[in-house]
């Protein structure tokens, strides 16, 4: 039967289901709406081989428009304001309306922003998307003491660039440390010293008091009435789901929309994936959301996979990485349900890993080191959690031991 | 096939099974495979970032990058999941005596 696809939002999410719905259904129309008049695009390289200048604009799409054609899937620049779920209908700003048989919301998150004065709203940037990045790369040419407001992952991918390029880097970060919000204290404190080594200032502690701007730079005024001088300001303070469209509507929110294990939403025939779905993960038997690649990339199938009709429960386990200076971080699982730890590895230049393992078997793990160090252990340990495997501790925590000698057992 | 192309790696038992070691000759990097079937030969480098392979994870027929996660297959060179999307270039091995030969075009 042939039906109409709609794909609201054209990121990594949107692309990923659209592709995976052709490969399980050649008839239906499939067309992706997206707010940003670009195909779907990577966005991890933006705060890093973007700003550094070691990726062009076209080394970031995922597809060319070739793939699309091909593949026949459509794809339009079109920003929607209103959504009639009850009668499947979507209503863009220039009056287009379309109509659906199946909707996929992939909007994905926005930037929490720094409450602020008005006046002083063009003077802070953000960093999500190509449009911001290509701003930001123009302007810290010119500009040579950076802060950053946010010490999680985009601000101090974005602190490792900057200073790549000889900036002078601030980091201020309202917790008692970085990337708090998932990443384990141990691990986020190897991160820090890593950024000091390279001449970056890091602030922990502090809240801003207040932004003042004066003969075209800031000072900015910290809680402890410290003031800090600066030529511009980057600010990366976290992300919310984009469901603005959708708060007036039957559709059931509660940090992003939710979904159960197949995608789905509290509508027929509406489902959501990627940033903005709070799913259900039935290996850890609650829900969550992730901003990651890993996650919209499979996401985005798993949903394509149950629109057309492939019912498929979502399982991956979590993952997501971040690289700054010669520091790749990777985490798999979640690290918040624990009764103990162990620790593998003394040094970065080997990696260092910490397993979080509740009950004798490994629930996630955080590893920090020299590029290419932990991935294989952390990809093991994601495996070894995925199968529930009850495991030896003795290997976990000695370096010299080969992990895989787990997974073959 | 020109005998001179072939060069030698290192001998059979220097990699384990389902397991690889990195492979530095004339500002080149390879990666030699022990699978269970016999031994294969891919470029070092993923073709999605500047990332050593060595450091990967093999299983089955699959290398994995441990940067960020794309799989090849190391028989056909095949990039089987994003973020890598180009495949990976092989090249063909040979035993001789216990030592591993591969050749480099």
């Amino acid at each position: 039967m042939k039906n109409n696809i709609v794909i609201l939002g054209g990121g990594q999410a949107g692309i990923y289901a659209a592709r995976e719905i052709r490969q399980n259904d050649s008839k239906s129309n499939i067309k992706i709406l997206g707010e940003e008049n670009l195909l779907p695009y990577e966005r991890p390289p933006l705060s890093k081989d973007f700003l550094l200048d070691k990726k062009k604009e076209e080394d970031l799409y995922f597809h060319s428009s070739d793939v699309l054609k091909n593949e026949n899937i459509e794809f339009e620049n079109i920003s929607i304001n209103k959504v009639d779920f009850e009668n499947k209908k979507l209503f863009a700003k220039n009056d287009n309306v379309y109509s659906y048989d199946s909707l996929l919301i992939s909007t994905g998150s926005e930037n929490k922003k720094l409450t602020l004065d008005n006046n002083l709203k063009n003077d802070i940037y953000y960093l999500r998307n190509l449009e911001e990045a290509k701003k930001i790369k123009e302007i810290v040419s010119n500009k040579n003491k950076i802060t950053i407001i946010g010490g999680g992952f985009i601000g101090l991918e974005i602190a490792s660039s900057l200073s790549q390029l000889q900036k002078k880097v601030i980091v201020i970060e309202i917790g008692n440390q970085l990337m708090g919000r998932i990443i384990p204290k141990q691990i986020a404190d190897l991160v820090q010293n890593t950024h000091i080594e390279h001449g970056n200032e890091i602030i922990l502690n502090k809240q801003i008091e207040k932004i003042t701007k004066k003969n075209g730079d800031y000072e900015i005024l910290l809680n402890d009435n410290s003031l800090i001088e600066t030529d511009f300001i980057i600010v990366g303070i976290g992300s919310t789901p984009t469901v603005k469209l959708f708060e007036n509507t039957n559709l059931k929110l509660d940090n992003g929309i939710v979904t159960n294990q197949f995608c789905e939403t509290s509508i027929k025939d509406v489902f959501a994936a990627g940033d903005v779905s709070n799913f259900y993960h039935p290996f850890y038997e609650r829900n969550m959301r992730l901003e990651s690649y890993q996650h919209a990339q499979n996401h985005g199938i798993c949903a394509g996979k149950n629109i057309a009709g492939v019912k498929t429960e979502y399982t991956s386990i979590p993952w997501m990485w971040s690289d700054q200076f010669n520091l790749n971080l990777q985490l798999t699982g979640i690290c918040d349900e624990y009764d103990e730890i162990i620790k593998r590895g003394n040094d970065i230049n080997n990696g260092v890993i910490y397993f979080f393992l509740k009950n004798n078997k490994i629930r996630g793990a955080c590893g920090v080191g020299i590029i290419g160090k932990v991935g294989r252990d952390i990809r093991i340990t994601s495996k070894l959690t995925e199968k529930d495997t009850i495991v030896d501790k003795q290997i976990l925590s000695d370096q010299n031991l080969k992990l895989n000698k787990l997974i073959q057992k | 096939m020109s005998e001179e192309n072939w060069i030698e790696v290192g001998s059979t038992d220097s990699i384990e099974e389902e397991d690889l070691i990195r492979f530095d000759h004339q500002d080149k990097t390879f990666c030699v495979y022990k699978l269970t079937d016999g031994f294969y030969a891919t470029d070092g480098i993923c073709t999605h970032e500047a990332v050593h392979l060595e450091d990967g994870l093999v299983m089955d027929d699959e290398i994995e990058c441990p940067m960020h996660q794309g799989i090849f297959n190391i028989k056909s060179g095949e990039a089987l999941s994003p973020p890598a999307c180009e495949d990976l270039k092989t090249y063909p091995v040979k035993v001789d005596n216990d030592k591993i030969f591969i050749k480099i075009d």
